[in-house]
């Protein structure tokens, strides 16, 4: 039943920074089965959004590989789809709701019927069918990253890629979105990788915890949860495991964690 | 690795392309000059380099240029003392907006060129003709930026002051004026070639002395050598305004504080 | 309500600021309709017997404006220059636009051009008609490409920066649903760059107006500003100002319908400008 869908083999990726070359992940190797969730934490800063850019094919790597499907990534993959950190400016402002959920509709020439009932389903698991001719800059910030989500989803991507979605957003909506997140991988077999800060957050959504650490960054460790399904916000939280691997991964990133200095590339 | 060299090549390539594209113009400039035949109507470049030369030997040119760019800075000047003061005035005082908000409507949208016959008749083809065009010209979008600037001021910033038992005259030119000097300043930088286009305007229609009335007599005496070598220095000219206004824009915002380094 | 004796006092003061605000609006909108009408009653009546030569009577103008353009003279004259005027500036747009665009995008093609840009830009724009009169005459044909040439400018250099602006992240979002390069270029850099450029529009309108009107009357036997020409050189004051008044009313009438339409193509923008303001 599970197979490999995302293969990463001894990835790193370098910037060219006035000149000189900084490595920000020197060698990243792990992978993800379809279906699976996956999260990816570590300290702030250590490249984990670089990461996932070189894995949506948005940023070159520089050595190593990243396969989805056996395929090599040198371009974004029509079969995913990334919701981005900075979710305000990667709404079209000139768009309702509705029609920046249906961008990506589109380009995959849907029949009109269709994409409206993509369009339809999405807004209203993310809950914003209310909203659906509102504008962007109409609604807040939390309402805004449920909207990106929503496109991600009416997009029905095979692997959904996000960048701490969760982060501006209430406690309440969280829990909902995270369930949400549980729901479509259930629903679709929807492959979820994310980055996320909230520890918590990564115990209780993911199949496995990959833990970066150190500067340039490697794989600390990844860990296995297996805590039991279907999961759920008040028992799961409450299980004795859980806390167990929160301490494990907390103190993974703590071990990992980079000496807070300007680094001086090569 | 070679840092210096890489970044050195990739700064020096605007530099080539343009210096690439001006040669394509002037060989472009000089094919069309040989091929188009009806009498020196595309002089060619030796042709035109001449007549600058001459120019600059004439002292009646330096005389023109002085007199084009007198007449745009004196309007530009007078067009900023009125046109600020109105401005701080309409965005102060909710009587005057009231009571001036319909005609400066009208008025603000209408080029000055419009009044051009009018001002001919009354003042003649003169210096002052000119210095009133450009005024005419810049003076309204300067007052409705100043306006703006006006209205973009905290008003805690303005009760603050009152209450520290500041008087009105203090006000103005401590708190309203700095405050709105980033609008002053882009007003003043975006009229600065409009003051050029009507100093030059009155000369060619209205006969106000300066480089616009030259260019219509060379016009009209069927000189394309020297139209096109007025045509240049008028390209430079309005470079050098720009340039100018741009560093009176600057010099303004240097009261206002986002434009402090830093930021 | 309130708690300390400090806020109490705001409150009512606040309260007193507001009733007064109230209050002087009736005030101040009669003083929005009356003063122009006061304005234009004391033109007329203060004209009235007027016997300066340069400022007749505005109940004469009025008699002229009419006799003139309603409708003598609209054919003949009005409808050219309206005619030249608005074809001449679509050309501009068009032009100015999708040569923005393609500048905007190709960086080898900008750094080529853009040094004669800069420099043709400096130029005032008027000062460019006496090369096309000595080199092509002045057709109609070649007014309405001196006029275009003239305004293509500002139109120019705004959809340049516009298009250069537009936020990397949104193109990032289309990479990342993998939008084709006319996508991209319609859905998402045309609507970023729209706000700058119909500012730039703006101006190319009124650069249009001036050389039009300036072309007209720099030799051209038909026009609005032909005929206001002449009338003032052969001192029919009354002619004159008949044709100010009606180059005043067009250019009002021109910024009028630019400030409609983009209204309605930039409701969004506007929209947005008004949110991030009222914080």
């Amino acid at each position: 039943m599970t197979n490999t869908q995302l293969v990463v083999e001894h990835l790193s990726k370098s910037y060219s920074v006035k000149g000189a070359d900084v490595q920000i992940i020197a060698d990243l190797t792990f992978d993800v089965a379809a279906g699976e969730i996956v999260s990816i934490v570590g300290p702030s800063g250590i490249g984990k959004t670089t990461l996932l850019k070189c894995l949506t094919g948005l940023q070159s790597i520089t050595s190593g590989s990243a396969r989805i499907d056996g395929k090599p990534i040198d371009g974004p993959p029509e079969e995913m789809a990334l919701v981005f950190q900075e979710y305000t400016r990667s709404l079209m402002p000139w768009l309702t709701v509705e029609k920046n959920v249906r961008l990506p509709l589109k380009h995959l020439r849907l029949p009109k019927s269709e994409a409206d009932e993509r369009v339809r389903a999405a807004l209203a698991s993310v809950g914003l069918s209310q909203a659906v001719d509102r504008f962007p800059w109409q609604l807040s910030g939390g309402m805004q990253q449920r909207v990106a989500i929503a496109r991600a989803l009416a997009y029905r991507p095979e692997v959904l890629v996000m960048d701490e979605p969760f982060a501006s957003v209430d406690a309440q909506t969280r829990f909902e979105l995270e369930d949400l997140c549980l729901k479509i991988r259930d629903e679709f077999g929807m492959t979820i990788m994310l980055v996320t800060h909230d520890i918590d957050e990564s115990v209780y959504l993911s199949d496995r915890v990959v833990v970066l650490g150190h500067r340039p960054a490697i794989v600390t460790r990844i860990v296995d949860i297996d805590l039991p399904e279907p999961r759920d916000q008040i028992s799961t939280r409450a299980m004795h495991e859980f806390a167990e691997l929160r301490t494990e991964i907390f103190e993974l990133i703590r071990a990992g964690a980079i000496p807070a200095q300007p680094v001086q590339g090569k | 690795m070679k840092p210096s060299r890489r970044t050195g090549r990739i700064a020096a390539a605007p530099i080539l392309f343009g210096a690439l594209g001006i040669v394509l113009l002037l060989v472009a400039w000089q094919w069309g000059s040989t091929r188009v035949t009806s009498e020196g109507a595309l002089p060619a470049i030796p042709i035109v380099a001449q007549a600058l030369g001459g120019l600059f030997a004439e002292g009646a040119f330096w005389t023109d240029v002085l007199l084009t760019l007198g007449i745009a800075l004196l309007g530009w000047a007078i067009a900023a003392v009125v046109g600020v003061a109105l401005g701080v005035l309409v965005g102060t005082s909710d009587i005057v907006f009231s009571a001036t908000r319909v005609v400066l409507e009208f008025l603000r949208p209408i080029p000055a060129i419009v009044i051009l016959p009018l001002a001919m008749l009354v003042l003649g083809p003169t210096g002052e003709m000119g210095v009133f065009l450009v005024v005419f010209g810049v003076m309204l979008p300067i007052a409705a930026q100043t306006a703006a600037g006006v209205e973009s001021i905290d008003p805690v910033m303005r009760n603050t002051a009152r209450s520290f038992g500041m008087k009105s005259g203090e006000i103005l030119w401590r708190v309203i004026l700095p405050g709105a000097s980033p609008f002053i300043g882009t007003a003043m930088r975006v009229a600065a070639p409009v003051t050029l286009i009507m100093a030059v305007v009155a000369g060619m229609l209205g006969g106000a002395p300066g480089i616009g009335s030259a260019l219509t007599v060379a016009q009209s005496s069927g000189r394309s050598d020297l139209i096109f070598a007025y045509v240049v220095v008028l390209g430079v000219l309005g470079l050098l305004v720009q340039a100018a206004a741009g560093r009176t824009e600057r010099r303004l915002l240097h009261w206002h504080s986002s434009y402090r380094k830093g930021n | 309500m309130s708690t300390a004796p400090v806020t109490s006092t705001t409150v009512i003061r606040t309260a007193a600021k507001a009733k007064r605000a109230r209050s002087r609006r009736p005030m101040l909108l009669a003083l929005e309709i009356g003063v122009p009408v006061l304005l234009l009653l004391a033109w007329w009546f203060g004209s009235l017997n007027s016997t300066d030569p340069f400022f007749p009577p505005l109940r004469d103008i009025v008699a002229e404006f009419q006799r003139l353009w309603l409708f003598d003279k609209f054919a003949s004259d009005v409808l050219p220059s309206i005619g030249n005027f608005v074809l001449a500036y679509l050309i501009a747009c068009a032009i100015g636009i999708s040569l923005g665009i393609l500048l905007g995008l190709s960086k080898p093609l900008f750094w080529i051009l853009d040094p004669i840009v800069q420099f043709v830009r400096s130029i005032p724009a008027v000062a460019l008609l006496p090369i096309f009169i000595a080199t092509m005459g002045f057709g109609n044909e070649v007014r309405v490409f001196a006029i275009a040439l003239a305004s293509i400018f500002p139109v120019l250099i705004s959809t340049i920066d516009g298009v250069r602006a537009a936020e990397p992240l949104l193109l990032e979002t289309a990479r990342v649903y993998r939008l084709t390069r006319w996508e991209r270029l319609r859905d998402i850099y045309i609507p970023a760059a729209s706000p700058q450029i119909f500012a730039g529009a703006l101006v190319s309108l009124q650069v249009a107006f001036i050389v039009m009107i300036t072309s007209e009357m720099m030799g051209a036997a038909r026009g609005i500003g032909a005929l206001t020409l002449l009338a003032q050189g052969s001192f029919d004051v009354k002619g004159m100002w008949a044709g100010i008044v009606l180059l005043g009313i067009l250019g009002y009438l021109a910024n009028l319908v630019f400030t409609l339409v983009r209204r309605r193509a930039l409701a969004w923008y506007l929209g947005a400008q008004k949110a991030a303001s009222a914080d």
